[in-house]
């Protein structure tokens, strides 16, 4: 399993070491503390504005970084033949898949920890509290950004890297709107178009399921068996999807 | 057999690039065996199917037929895998880390045990020359450089087997000279090196055996003095004196020059020759045999070949 390890931390290593990312974590803090300013332009609870728009831009930003470091680091391992070096080495294609796999996750841990503690500071200094609800939430964001990483995995081994990153957002938009899509099937006239949004609506993970800020923002409640389901949800998926990306990868011919 | 250490045979392989573009049969059922301990060149055209072979027994396509081993064992295990050390066509390489950084990933991909590790590199880094140049990002590497240091990631497993994809194109004469002299060092180790090129030259300096594969085939193996007639089959003949079309020898071609005559004839003739200018009174200046080189072979097995 060193391996595995290895090449983690190289997809790791070479994300931190690139300017991009650094581009993308500065507009996440940027945004996050500019939170301040819709709290001062609305009506309502201030803190709450701030937790609620901030817990968006964690989500938002977690997601363009999951997208496009897929793309950087995995799509462009393959482009650019690096991944021959690696396997002609005693390492077998699905350690290659799950190595990049957990740098991914790591990189998007990484900065996911980096934003709540932006968040959790500012909603210190507003309200005086530490609210450890916050944390919970950027958990649950790291769920939905672990299942996301792996769409990002499968789509980077699958197709091109533009069209993957493509795919990726297309399942990060369809998965929030399940329930919609749920409606839609009752609605919809014709059984066909019926048929084909029920297919997206059973194949696209909903990512509803990782969503408690309504609960965090307003101090509710939050049954923890929706949490212990969330979690057995996410596994489930990444285990899925993980498992479909080193299949095809196995027996794919390297240009 | 127990002292072949890579064996392909009747491989085939047909790329399928695009529902619309025909199909690339690139591999038409190819074989040869390396033997332990010897310097083979696989030596072919651009285009001959060299680096699809070398991608086949690295595991980095998979063949549509025919079988694969190293060291007796099947090139997709992983033990085989170890006994491989396997340098890409172009270095292909992290411009994020630096050279021992990139030699340090790799040992951990080989399994290489950690306390031997460092010890490793630098003994590596040193074989390659790279020894000042380490500890620097390789975005900032020649060309020279990176082909050092795949050539050094290729060495750090202490493989059996070295697989070589076009190991000196590219370079400068002196790199050339260099990656020469790394090779031999290995080769006079103990390691069996297998090596493919479009350069004569590089292969008759180096190879014990030559496989020359044209068009996705293996057409002839042998050592070079082998594939290459010893004796040889032509002379060229330059005299004064007589004009050549006066001979009644058999000529295979001639050319009159500055006073001087030049001639072409099979070596059967060549005593018939020698009579004749004799008998005339010319005055013979030269006579030197020409060899079939393996430039002449690699074109006769090109012939009719499209490019
Ligand atoms: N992945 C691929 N898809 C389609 N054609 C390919 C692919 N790889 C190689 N080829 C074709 O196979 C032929 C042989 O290529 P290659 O093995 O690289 O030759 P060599 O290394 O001997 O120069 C070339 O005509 C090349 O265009
Ligand atoms: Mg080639």
């Amino acid at each position: 399993m060193r391996a595995i390890r290895a090449i983690a931390v190289n997809t790791f290593r070479e994300a931190i070491r690139d300017r991009i990312l650094y581009l993308f974590i500065g507009f996440a803090i940027v945004m996050v503390i500019s939170t301040k300013l819709f709290g001062m332009l609305t009506v309502g609870d201030e803190a709450k504005i701030v937790k609620d728009i901030g817990l968006a831009a964690m989500q938002f930003f977690s997601m363009l970084i999951a997208v496009m470091m897929s793309m950087l680091l995995i799509s462009r391992e393959v482009d650019n033949r690096t991944v021959f070096n690696i396997l002609a080495k005693p390492v077998r294609r699905w350690q290659f898949v799950l190595g990049k796999y957990l740098g991914l996750v790591a990189i998007v841990a990484a900065n996911l920890l980096l934003i709540t503690l932006v968040l959790v500071v500012m909603v210190l200094i507003y309200t005086g509290q530490f609210d450890p609800m916050l944390v919970f939430a950027a958990a649950m964001t790291m769920l939905e950004m672990s299942v996301l990483a792996a769409f990002a995995t499968l789509f980077a081994v699958l197709t091109r890297p533009i069209l993957g990153s493509l795919m990726t957002l297309a399942m990060f938009v369809v998965g929030h709107m399940s329930a919609d899509l749920w409606m839609l099937t009752r609605q919809l006239p014709g059984t066909f178009t019926r048929a084909v949004i029920a297919t997206v609506y059973y194949l696209v993970p909903n990512l509803e399921r990782f969503n408690f800020r309504t609960e965090v923002v307003h101090d509710l409640p939050i049954p923890p068996a929706a949490v212990g389901w969330a979690v057995v949800y996410a596994s489930a998926c990444v285990g899925v999807l993980l498992f479909l990306a080193a299949l095809r990868f196995q027996t794919k011919d390297l240009k | 057999m127990a002292d072949i250490q890579l064996s392909v045979e009747d491989l085939r392989k047909t790329f399928h690039p695009g529902l619309f573009e025909s199909p690339i049969e690139v591999l038409k059922g190819l074989s040869f065996d390396v033997r332990r301990a010897e310097i083979f060149g696989f030596l072919g055209p651009n285009g001959a199917g060299k680096t699809t072979t070398i991608k086949a027994i690295t595991e980095l396509i998979y063949p549509d037929s025919g079988s694969i081993s190293v060291c007796g064992l099947p090139h997709t295990s992983l033990e085989a895998k170890r006994k491989i050390g396997f340098m890409t066509e172009s270095p292909y390489v992290y411009s994020h880390l630096t050279g021992r950084e990139f030699l340090r990933f790799c040992a951990e991909l080989l399994g290489v045990v950690r306390s031997q590790q460092e010890d490793r590199i630098s003994r590596v880094l040193d074989d390659v020359g790279m020894a000042a140049s380490g500890d620097r990002k390789m975005g900032a590497y020649s060309k020279g450089m990176l082909q050092r240091v795949a050539f050094g990631q290729a060495l750090l497993g202490d493989p059996k087997l070295l697989i070589l994809d076009e190991p000196m194109s590219g370079l400068d004469p002196i790199g050339r000279r260099d990656v020469r002299d790394m090779i031999l060092r290995q080769a006079a180790a103990g390691v069996t090196v297998f090596f493919s090129s479009h350069i004569i030259p590089d292969v008759e300096a180096l190879c014990d055996r030559v496989a020359i594969v044209v068009d996705g085939r293996v057409r002839a193996v042998g050592t070079v003095r082998d594939l290459v007639s010893r004796e040889a089959d032509r002379y060229e003949v330059t005299f004064a004196g007589v004009s050549p079309e006066e001979l009644s020898t058999r000529l295979l071609a001639h050319h009159v020059g500055s006073g001087e005559a030049w001639v072409r004839v099979s070596s059967e003739d060549r005593d018939a020759l020698i009579r004749e200018l004799a008998d005339r009174g010319a005055r013979l200046v030269s006579m030197n045999p020409m060899r079939a080189t393996l430039e002449d072979l690699l074109m006769t097995h090109s012939e009719g070949v499209d490019r």
